[in-house]
């Protein structure tokens, strides 16, 4: 249907970023709901391991995924309720994919120093 | 989308209602909402923070302000069903026979609900230590 071009990049890259956000979510959730068994229970030690490099750069994949589902949800929003967004549907990805990079860089340049900081 | 209705009868029950369409305006209607809670909730954990320092004392920090219980509230309760409503539609295009589907769509429900549970009790009965006391105190009373 797609004909594998640019719409069917976007929605490959919608259901990869919007499985794994769902995913981390459930982890998410879970594990910022241990500060329930009080300052002495397992939560510093949880996000103690969330804190090494591997997590902290998987955190930076997540923030990505973040950026290109909602920029490409509103994308789609306008495709299914304006008459006129079809028509520019291609234009549109790549500005997604322009935007989440016009994003991404600043966040980049705060969060790496962090990891390689080692805080 | 699930696969493709092969009999009329199939064909009704799958368009024959209105609750695909009713998950249809929620997912553009959620997902506009969640643009604004994810985007503030990543800025104020991820920038205005160095994630890598977030502990304990951070997050009763933020749970004890009233605003964040009831953004993150809002963000718990629409990005679950925005999420699990996608994954919904994954699972369909993806395990094909009914057995298996079935099975990991009860996996994936059962999950998110009772993450969504937990996630409900960590943001509004947030220390433990409180409700003891209160328990004290109502036994200490009789």
């Amino acid at each position: 249907m797609y004909r594998g071009r640019e719409g069917q990049w976007a929605f490959f890259l919608h259901r990869i970023s919007g499985i794994a956000l769902m995913l981390y979510l459930l982890l998410h959730v879970f594990d910022i709901s241990l500060v329930m068994w009080g300052p002495d229970g397992p939560f510093n030690d949880f996000l103690l391991f969330y804190h090494q490099w591997p997590f902290r750069i998987g955190l930076v994949l997540i923030i990505a995924g973040v950026v290109y589902h909602a920029l490409n949800g509103l994308r789609i929003i306008m495709l299914d309720f304006t008459d006129w967004a079809i028509n520019y549907q291609r234009a549109m990805w790549y500005g997604v994919l322009v935007i989440t990079t016009i994003i991404g860089i600043p966040v980049l340049i705060k969060i790496i120093p962090e990891i390689i900081g080692g805080s | 989308m699930a696969s493709r209705p092969r009999t009329l009868r199939d064909a009704r029950k799958v368009y024959g209602n209105n609750a695909e369409l009713a998950w249809w305006v929620f997912m553009r209607l959620s997902g506009f909402l969640l643009v604004f809670l994810v985007f503030t909730h990543v800025f104020a954990n991820n920038i205005l923070t160095n994630a890598g320092t977030i502990d304990y004392d951070y997050v009763a920090e933020r749970f004890a302000q009233p605003a964040v219980r009831v953004l993150d509230s809002f963000l718990l309760g629409f990005a679950l069903l925005h999420g699990v409503n996608g994954l919904r539609y994954s699972i369909d295009d993806y395990f094909k026979r009914p057995g298996v589907r079935f099975w990991v769509k009860a996996i994936v429900f059962t999950l998110t609900a009772a993450v969504f549970v937990v996630g409900v009790m960590a943001l509004w009965t947030f220390t433990f230590d409180q409700m003891g006391a209160a328990v004290r105190d109502l036994n200490g009373a009789q």
